[in-house]
């Protein structure tokens, strides 16, 4: 039986261990966290004094028509988004895990999207995508279409259009993490169902998803998150426009933070992200866990 | 495979042909960047989009050292981002360590703690954790940045998911030799993880060097800018440089393409490890 | 032949290294100025690509010997919200500041962030009659928080070459909207990458909106908005018929209104004074082919006369914690005075004080043009703020935004747009 001081001794070696990165974390990041989150049942402006709002910000989102907007953009974008990123991911990595010459350099290159500056990237891709002059319509064109779709200027597609953008820049990041998982699956398991006389797609289904269970999870709560708090992407193509088509949640907090200075009422919306976020990472997990 | 080979040749040709449209959509926005790089700004935007342009503006890779201090921020930039990935990597793997291989109280509570943390946008706390910064007097210093983004949740998770990959046996045969929990850190789980940390001295990389709304905010005396606010200085109120910032933008995307190159090799094995053991 | 990484790492950073000798002929950047008797901390933008900044504090800094003036860049594009959250929490470091736009300034004094200066005008003795009748614009229950040192309005700008090749005579100086739109029509021509557009509207909505304020009988804070269809079915008829270049286009490929017009593709263009120092420098570095170019009043509404325009103005305020507010507004004084507005004008900006003196020194600044119909396009009668100070300025702003970006993409119709115009800006006003 470990004496009581030994246990005390462990216990400190531990926080010892934690103590810088937590405390530097604590303090920068924690502390204003902790006063944001207070800060939903306040009023303030920055400057003037601060006074006490109670759940009136909460209940002026009711009726607050971007706040709405933003909501149902986000969860649309978040939908969207995530099954097309897993699903061109996992097939990219599978495509490249057949042995193909050259992989280094597709590796290598499908990681580009991810470090470039956004503000280059948004700039090509709204060219490449401008409704009248771009390539992309004058290709449709071509192909006899007539009415091409508006892209980012457009409000049934500028939602699309994001949701695009996401996919291609974050296609070749999430590609590198299952690339590395499929390359950790046993090969004894793909002989296996040779003798069993499976053709490729059948070893797919059967083999190689089940066997990626764990990165197709760290995959997705990342990319919930990821997706949830979208603001740079929407920022840098659309604006959140035409209109409110693409206002995000975040969008919609930066507008209420720093163009209203209404602090406590962007502290309110961010709660409810939170919230929302918390909620689905925690059924993700349990979701998972239902499934070993 | 019981695939005939005619079967082969097929998939194989298809697989290329696929590979490469995929590549040509991820480097078609690169080969934009650099004919823009080279052209006048009122030809940046201009349809059709002339790839190589008539006649090309080597210039602007000179303007941009004499129209912003550029060299001033890529050195800040540059201090900034070895700083703050080399304290990354130390503390996040050592408070890794304690949370994947030790016991304490309240280990769960503080981790979630942490995780918690990441799904709060920034914009959310960025004012009162400005005006706790220039409380302590922080304001227009490097090491505001710092401490912004040395210590970050992120970091600890990933290494604690590495970790949990390590067998267990390992640490326990080491503590019966006697090794203290420093040491069994220091030799046993550092080298271990070598892509861990590769994978994290990339992601941490990549985000400090394009990190823009914190150096915009904490560093307003001009020689303490980094890169990112130099290229939006070509965008002043009346006009947009867009050659210059293309250029820019082409120059300050080496560094990262260099270390990447560096660290390609452990980075996969690394992605891959973290959080992917059951 | 395969390139082996090494082969690649060599090429980057040799890159690296010629870059790097490029850079030998950097640009040092300046440290902090030297700490003299009193320095005074100047919040605003651009420092690289504005021209008066430099010979304003040279001149001050001159006249005043014991005193340094410190510029603090804080970037144009977002500079009201830097501002502010620069200030927040009771910041002193900051003592002059310039004021970028009215819902920021709005915004600033709600938070009782600008000292009040009426005090200080009085006992100073600074004239507010200067300033053409701006200061009541932005004075809140005749309380004054920042006096105007910089005004510009929007004038039309036509390309003299491309109406001579056409063979169609210049805009007059009195133009009402529908003569505007005609020669917009008649100058249009051409197809592809030869094409010229009649006219050219920017994506900010003060470029199409605000026709609709310039006959004085509403405000674009009143929350009723039918009175801007006409002018909207003006210019989307004129994006219908390629009479210029559509929004969405525009806006999806961040074209700059500065390179259509040094390109000769756009005859006419209505854009804001500010252009004008620009468009010179431009044309004078080579780097615009637009070279003969004029100006003229922008059109009127009929029955009202010619000369009313918009503008903008950009003032200059005290910081409510700076602790050199004596100091800080013996500058602003300087800046926004009769000394201060010569200085500027000699660089080609307008100042706020715009006597006749100023408008000559603007109007033979080499490269203006030399005709007299650009000089006189110079005479206002009267502005119209393009944002007037409203408590809920900021917030109706994001409003206006969103709804002229859905109308002009054809997203919504021009009733339709109007009527959630009214309804949503009367939700705030009503809040």
């Amino acid at each position: 039986m470990p004496s009581k001081k030994t246990q005390i001794q462990k216990q400190l070696v531990a926080y010892s261990f934690i103590a810088p990165n937590f405390i530097g974390f604590a303090v920068f990041t924690l502390v204003p966290i902790v006063f944001a989150v207070a800060l939903a049942f306040l009023h303030w402006d920055g400057s003037n004094p601060i006074t006490w709002a109670g759940l009136s910000n909460f209940t002026d989102l009711l009726d607050d028509d971007q706040f709405k907007a933003a909501l149902k953009n986000t969860i649309v974008y978040t939908l969207g988004t995530v099954p097309l990123t897993l699903i061109s991911s996992l097939f990219l990595a599978v495509v490249l895990n057949q042995g193909v010459k050259g992989r280094n350099f597709f590796r290598t290159v499908s990681f580009f999207p991810y470090v470039a500056s956004l503000v280059a990237v948004a700039a090509v891709w709204n060219m490449i995508f401008n409704p009248s002059k771009g390539p992309v319509n004058l290709f449709l064109y071509k192909l006899g279409f007539e009415n091409v779709p508006g892209w980012a200027a457009d409000k049934h597609w500028a939602m699309i259009t994001i949701i695009l953008f996401s996919v291609w820049k974050y296609m070749g990041y999430y590609m590198i993490i299952y690339l590395a998982g499929l390359q950790g699956i046993n090969p004894e398991l793909y002989e296996a169902a040779n003798l069993d006389g499976t053709n490729a797609w059948q070893r797919f289904i059967y083999v190689t998803v089940p066997q990626l269970r764990p990165a197709t999870f760290f995959v997705m709560v990342m990319l919930t998150i990821q997706c949830f708090k979208v603001y740079d992407i929407v920022y840098m193509v659309t604006q959140g426009g035409p209109g409110t088509a693409t206002l995000v949640l975040v969008y919609d907090i930066y507008n209420k933070a720093f163009v209203s200075w209404n602090l406590g009422s962007a502290s309110a919306v961010a709660m409810v992200l939170f919230f929302l976020v918390l909620t689905v990472t925690l059924i993700q997990f349990r979701g998972e866990k239902n499934m070993r | 495979m019981q695939i005939t080979s005619k079967q082969t040749k097929t998939n194989t040709v298809i697989l290329y042909a696929l590979l490469f449209f995929c590549a040509l959509i991820m480097l078609v926005p690169f080969a934009w960047m650099l004919s823009a790089s080279v052209k006048l700004d009122k030809d940046v935007f201009g349809f059709p989009i002339k790839w190589i342009p008539d006649d090309i503006r080597w210039e602007n890779y000179q303007e941009i050292w004499t129209t912003i201090p550029l060299l001033q921020f890529i050195k800040n930039t540059a201090k900034l981002t070895i700083i703050v990935t080399f304290l990354q990597l130390l503390t996040s793997s050592f408070a890794a360590y304690a949370f994947a291989k030790l016991q304490f109280k309240g280990r769960n509570l503080l981790f979630l703690g942490y995780i918690a943390t990441i799904a709060m946008p920034w914009h959310v706390y960025m004012v009162p954790q400005f005006i706790m910064m220039r409380y302590f007097h922080l304001n227009n210093t490097h090491l505001s940045i710092i401490f912004l983004q040395a210590f970050s949740a992120f970091g600890v998770f990933l290494m604690k998911q590495f970790y949990e990959g390590v067998p267990d046996e390992l640490c326990e045969a080491a503590r019966i030799d006697g090794m203290n929990e420093y040491r069994i850190w220091a030799q046993i789980m550092l080298p271990l993880s070598k892509p861990a940390l590769s994978t994290l001295t990339i992601f941490t990389f990549v985000n400090t060097w394009n990190d823009f709304l914190g150096p915009l905010l904490y560093l307003t005396k001009m020689e303490l800018k980094t890169v990112q606010i130099g290229l939006r200085m070509f965008i002043s109120q009346y006009s947009s440089e867009y050659g210059l910032i293309m250029a820019a933008s082409v120059v300050s995307l080496i560094p990262v393409i260099i270390v990447f190159l560096a660290l390609q090799k452990f980075f996969v094995q690394g992605v891959a490890t973290a959080g992917l053991k059951g | 032949m395969r390139v082996s990484k090494k082969v690649i790492s060599i090429v980057l950073i040799l890159s690296l290294v010629v870059c790097s000798l490029f850079a030998a002929g950097t640009k040092e950047a300046t440290p902090a100025a030297a700490t003299g008797v009193t320095t005074l901390k100047w919040a605003l933008w651009d420092i690289a690509s504005t021209t008066y900044y430099e010979p304003l504090i040279k001149a001050y800094e001159a006249a005043n010997p014991n005193v340094k003036i410190e510029m603090l860049d804080l970037g144009s594009a977002d500079f009201m919200t830097m501002l502010q959250t620069q200030l927040s929490g009771g910041d002193s470091s900051i003592d002059v500041v310039t004021i970028k736009d009215i819902p920021g300034y709005n915004n600033l004094i709600k938070k009782n962030l600008l000292l009040n200066l009426n005090d200080k005008i009085k006992s100073e003795g600074v004239d507010t009659s200067l300033y053409g009748g701006t200061t009541d614009q932005i004075s809140v229950d005749g309380n004054l928080y920042g006096i105007p040192f910089r005004s510009d309005f929007w004038i039309v700008y036509y390309n003299k070459a491309l109406f001579d090749k056409a063979g169609v005579a210049y805009p007059t100086n009195d133009m009402t909207f529908a003569e505007y739109d005609d020669l917009a029509r008649k100058m249009t021509s051409g197809k592809g990458a030869d094409k010229v557009y009649g006219a050219h509207y920017h994506t900010w909505r003060s470029a199409v909106q605000l026709f609709g304020i310039l006959d004085g009988k509403n405000t674009i804070v009143d929350g009723s908005y039918a009175f801007l269809k006409p002018y909207y079915e003006m210019v989307l008829a004129e994006q219908k018929d390629g009479i210029v270049q559509d929004y969405a286009t525009l806006k999806t490929s961040s074209t700059h209104y500065s390179g259509v017009f040094y390109n000769n593709s756009v005859a006419m263009m209505n854009m804001g004074s500010w252009f004008i120092a620009t468009l010179i420098n431009q044309i004078d570095q080579g780097k615009a082919d637009s070279k003969e170019w004029g100006l003229v009043k922008y059109p009127h509404a009929e029955g009202v006369p010619a000369g009313s325009t918009l503008g903008t103005i950009t003032s200059l305020g005290v910081s409510n914690a700076s602790k050199q507010k004596d100091a800080a507004f013996d500058f602003v004084k300087f800046v926004t005075g009769p000394t201060g507005a010569e200085i500027i004008a000699k660089t080609g900006t307008i100042p706020a004080i715009k006597t006749d003196e100023v408008i000559k020194i603007i109007a033979s600044k080499p490269g203006f043009p030399t005709d007299a119909a650009s000089s006189e396009a110079l005479q206002v009668a009267k502005t119209y703020l393009e944002m007037p100070l409203h408590e809920k300025a900021a917030e109706i702003e994001v409003v206006l935004n969103q709804v002229h970006d859905e109308i002009m993409t054809n997203n919504i119709g021009i009733d339709a747009g109007l009527a959630k115009m009214s309804e949503q800006v009367q939700k705030i006003l009503s809040k």
